[in-house]
């Protein structure tokens, strides 16, 4: 098993820090962002793990559910329905975020366009009144939402106005592994450490035109 | 559209009684009321529940190698294929033609809930390809004309027709 990541892609942020809290064995190889490690794919898309069957995970929830996995802690349905939340509602605001305060320096911006998934994180940890997104220890949905907010959580006050939302990411268990894993992908330079990954991301579509423009209604 | 296929997939799994579902946000993501707890949200995870409810977890994968496989391709089908721009279309053409050259489903040899949603996700693009573009992603179109030939799938949905033989001679050779 071998996992493939790269410096200052916030997406390696998550399964490094998957694969410390597992305490997993796997060979890390640390590659360019244009390296194509996923033979089907024709753009670049890591974090990529290579399976002992010989396939390829090219999701970076995934990889840290089979981590979780393979360590005997499936994940529930309440930790599913965080993992498909991660990738439909908070990716799309975190990648416009992230776009406008690491290549326009918009730092402003970012409270604004991730207000919505915030605010909703907010009412369901201060609702399901427990330390953890699914109840009293880490799960999966935990170390994906935490890695996911990382970046932008510790370089703001974003959380401040938000108490449930600031407890929750305060609270030890798992910040360590994400700090370790945060060090490792940017390099201590905060934000700026994603500039050359986000360079090369194209530029993302606002809210308003995915919602103009669907192939699929 | 995401709560015909619910149902599709209900009867599919040969669930009894039809759930009731409620939708949310503008992109009225489906919900169900569930009596043993707060409401599920989010095809992937209603569609999941469904197949555990029915005591079918085979189709979630059988390991756990295959059970991520699986819930990658879920996730691909509501993050990436679902509101994809046209110019996206090619590229998702092209890169399943290419993971499916050496595959029968989705997951390799097992027949999975990534083969129901995958193509009911699909078939509005297939259903735009000329008869040319389908020879070039003969290997999604021929996966697609299986799943749609799979016992009890295509419900909600109208048959594709998709040539079995090659009218015309690819591009690349």
């Amino acid at each position: 098993m071998k996992l493939f990541v790269s410096e200052g892609n916030p997406h390696c942020l998550k399964v490094l820090a998957a694969l410390e809290v597992t305490g997993v064995q796997c060979d890390v190889q640390y590659v360019n962002h244009e390296e194509r490690v996923v033979p089907f794919l024709s753009r670049p898309a890591l974090p990529a793990l290579l399976l002992p069957s010989g396939l390829h995970l090219f999701s970076s929830n995934a990889i840290c559910r089979y981590l979780f996995e393979i360590v005997g802690q499936d994940s529930s349905e309440r930790c599913n329905q965080w993992l498909e939340w991660e990738a439909t509602d908070l990716q799309p605001a975190l990648l416009q975020a992230l776009h406008m305060a690491v290549l326009h320096g918009k730092g402003s911006e970012v409270s604004k366009v991730l207000q919505g998934p915030l605010n909703y994180l907010e009412q369901s940890l201060s609702k399901g009144n427990t330390p953890y997104l699914t109840g009293e220890a880490v799960s999966v949905a935990d170390v994906v939402l935490w890695a996911a907010l990382y970046p932008v959580l510790s370089d703001s006050s974003l959380a401040c106005e938000r108490t449930s939302v600031k407890a929750w990411f305060d609270r030890g268990a798992v910040l360590h592994s994400c700090e370790s894993a945060a060090q490792k992908v940017l390099q201590g330079k905060g934000l700026q450490g994603m500039k050359s990954y986000m360079q090369r991301q194209p530029a993302p579509q606002s809210s308003q035109s995915r919602d103009t423009q669907p192939c699929n209604s | 559209m995401a709560l015909r296929e619910l149902s599709s997939l209900e009867k599919y799994l040969g669930l009894k009684k039809p759930n009731k579902y409620s939708t949310q946000g503008d992109k009225k993501i489906p919900v169900l009321q569930n009596n043993n707890g707060p409401p599920l949200v989010g095809m992937v995870t209603i569609a999941c529940h469904l197949v555990k409810e029915a005591k079918r977890p085979n189709l979630l994968g059988d390991c756990a190698e295959s059970r991520a496989v699986v819930q990658q391709w879920l996730e691909y089908r509501v993050s990436k294929l679902d509101g994809c721009t046209k110019e996206d279309i090619k590229t998702i053409l092209k890169d399943l033609n290419l993971y499916l050259q050496d595959k029968v489903y989705m997951a390799g040899n097992q027949f999975t809930l990534a083969d129901t949603f995958m193509y009911y996700g699909i078939h509005p693009l297939i259903v735009d390809l000329a008869i040319q573009d389908k020879e070039q992603y003969v290997n999604v179109t021929r996966w697609f004309d299986h799943i749609q030939h799979y016992p009890g799938i295509r419900h909600h949905l109208p048959p594709v027709v998709v040539p079995r033989n090659r009218l015309y001679t690819s591009k690349h050779h």
